[in-house]
């Protein structure tokens, strides 16, 4: 098989193949951002908490409206910020509040699976479960290229105070900063997984956010550094797990979230090896 | 101009924290003169962070009021643990946060700023460290860096939470030196602390808590409160 038609094929002559690889690369510019500054703040729980928090919204919205993009991603958002909300009042130590996010976590996966099995089909359930990320249609792709776009603006506009509250947050506290950059980051993640969820499905929308980022963390770069790379490792997985689900015929959202595992396994292991090279040329010098 | 003293005046009325039902520092009265220099001495869990954190306004009061003239010009230094260590950020950028209070969020810190952070590390000894990432330094240099921050601050009240716990003894030597410093300069000093010896040499005066206040005032008159 020649080059062309290994790697530009799939994309010359199937429409719902750019679709998704235009909806996966716009996906790759907000969550390189947000993933990165969730890895650093050591916040991925809350990530996957909502992640699935999307989850009864956007139920909600299809017992409503059927499979349409926009109700999902209305219902979702909804759903989401609320979860955000409660969620912050979880007070106590870590293990409690780790305890408090699994449990509204199960609570909001297991509620949207029965409402959507409740009205739809198992094709349905599949669906929010993991998304379709080759059925994107035009206004999924509009909705997720506006979506991404606020975030990445909004992501450069707060960039100081929200690198910054991820290091210290008691620092800006005392510095008599009082704008809600917590919430609005949290608003912004939610946001972020809305525009997932139609590709990736409550389950996976996670993966193309915190994968890429923690493949990115691995390499001890500086935050900016960071987001950037963490995107170019979204837009690697995107583009090898699309051309693997097209040529291994595989469900392509797990292909995707596949390739970011393995650009993370590989990160890992590669950025531990500099490491200790550089320490043991260090040593002979 | 401001002079490093001015609105160095921290006055307590009925400071009560709690956490939950849980009571962290109930009732505490009482008033930091400008340019003393404070110890704050007590048993685990005496309410002393909490006192802090509650001059900081970091955290709510159940009750009470913490007055402070110079609340924009107050620097408070938490405990080292709370810090992330592999946070992707070097110790120039660090100590130049100390000048939020001019950048803020949207813009860029100036030239001055920049020379004034670099002079805060050669005074903490720190010069040549100023490009490498934390990640890369020991926790005596992050305290170290931390200390240059608040050098930055030029703030009028300084509060710093067991500044020397885990900390090498060259260390504690330099940042006592700086903590002296402050107080020739006229600036309030309120720290946690735990060496007993230490206050005795090098404070003036100190604050015994245990949940609520046992003795303020010199450091003769209040520490014997701190055996009994």
């Amino acid at each position: 098989m020649s080059l062309h038609a290994l790697i530009v094929e799939p994309f010359e002559t199937l429409a719902f193949m750019r679709a998704a690889l235009v909806a996966c690369l716009a996906l790759a510019l907000s969550n390189g951002a947000v993933g990165t500054l969730l890895v650093l703040r050591r916040m991925s729980l809350d990530g996957d908490v909502l992640g699935h928090a999307v989850m009864p919204g956007a139920a909600v919205g299809f017992l409503y409206a059927g499979p349409s993009p926009a109700w999902l991603s209305l219902g979702g958002l909804a759903s989401g910020l609320a979860v955000a909300a409660l969620a912050g009042l979880i007070t106590g130590g870590r293990a409690r509040r780790d305890a408090g996010l699994v449990a509204f976590y199960l609570v909001a996966l297991s509620l949207g699976v029965v409402l959507v099995a409740w009205r739809g089909s198992n094709v349905d359930v599949m669906r929010v479960l993991f998304g379709t990320v080759l059925a994107i249609d035009q206004r999924a792709l509009l909705q997720i290229a506006v979506a991404s776009s606020v975030i990445v603006l909004a992501i450069a506009g707060l960039y100081r105070p929200l690198a910054v509250g991820a290091f210290d947050p008691a620092f800006l506290r005392a510095m008599g900063t009082r704008a809600p950059y917590e919430t609005a980051f949290q608003a912004l993640v939610v946001l972020a997984l809305v525009a997932s969820f139609q590709a990736f499905g409550t389950l996976l929308a996670v993966g193309p956010m915190l994968l890429p980022a923690a493949a990115a963390r691995c390499w001890a770069l500086g935050v900016a550094a960071s987001m950037v790379l963490a995107t170019g490792f979204g837009v690697i997985a995107s583009v090898t797990g699309l051309l693997a689900s097209y040529h291994g015929n595989l469900p392509s959202g797990p292909a995707i979230v596949l390739a970011a595992g393995l650009l993370f396994g590989v990160s890992l292991v590669a950025a531990g090896a500099q490491r200790r090279l550089t320490a043991r040329i260090g040593r002979s010098i | 101009m401001l002079r490093p003293t001015d609105g160095g005046l921290v006055l307590l009325r009925d400071v009560t924290v709690r956490y939950g039902r849980y009571v962290a520092l109930e009732g505490v009265s009482g008033e930091f003169v400008p340019g003393s220099l404070t110890a704050v001495v007590g048993a685990n869990g005496a309410g002393k962070s909490t006192l802090l954190a509650a001059i900081a306004g970091v955290v709510r009061l159940a009750n009470g009021v913490v007055t402070c003239a110079a609340r924009r010009r107050l620097a408070y230094l938490p405990q080292l643990a709370a810090l992330d260590r592999d946070y992707p950020l070097t110790v120039s950028e660090l100590i130049t946060l100390g000048g939020w209070r001019e950048f803020g969020a949207f813009r860029s810190p100036g030239t001055a700023l920049r020379a004034s952070a670099a002079a805060a590390a050669e005074t903490v000894g720190l010069a040549g460290q100023l490009p490498r990432p934390l990640g890369e330094i020991s926790v005596g240099e992050l305290q170290r860096a931390l200390f240059a921050r608040l050098i930055v601050q030029d703030a009028a009240v300084i509060l710093l939470d067991e500044p020397f716990a885990a900390v090498d003894a060259q260390t504690v030597s330099v940042l006592l030196g700086q903590v002296t410093r402050w107080h020739q300069e006229g600036r309030t000093v309120i720290a946690v602390l735990h060496d007993l010896d230490l206050v005795r040499a090098r404070f003036p005066s100190t604050l015994v808590l245990a949940r609520r206040c046992l003795a303020w005032g010199a450091t003769e008159a209040a520490l014997p409160a701190m055996a009994a």
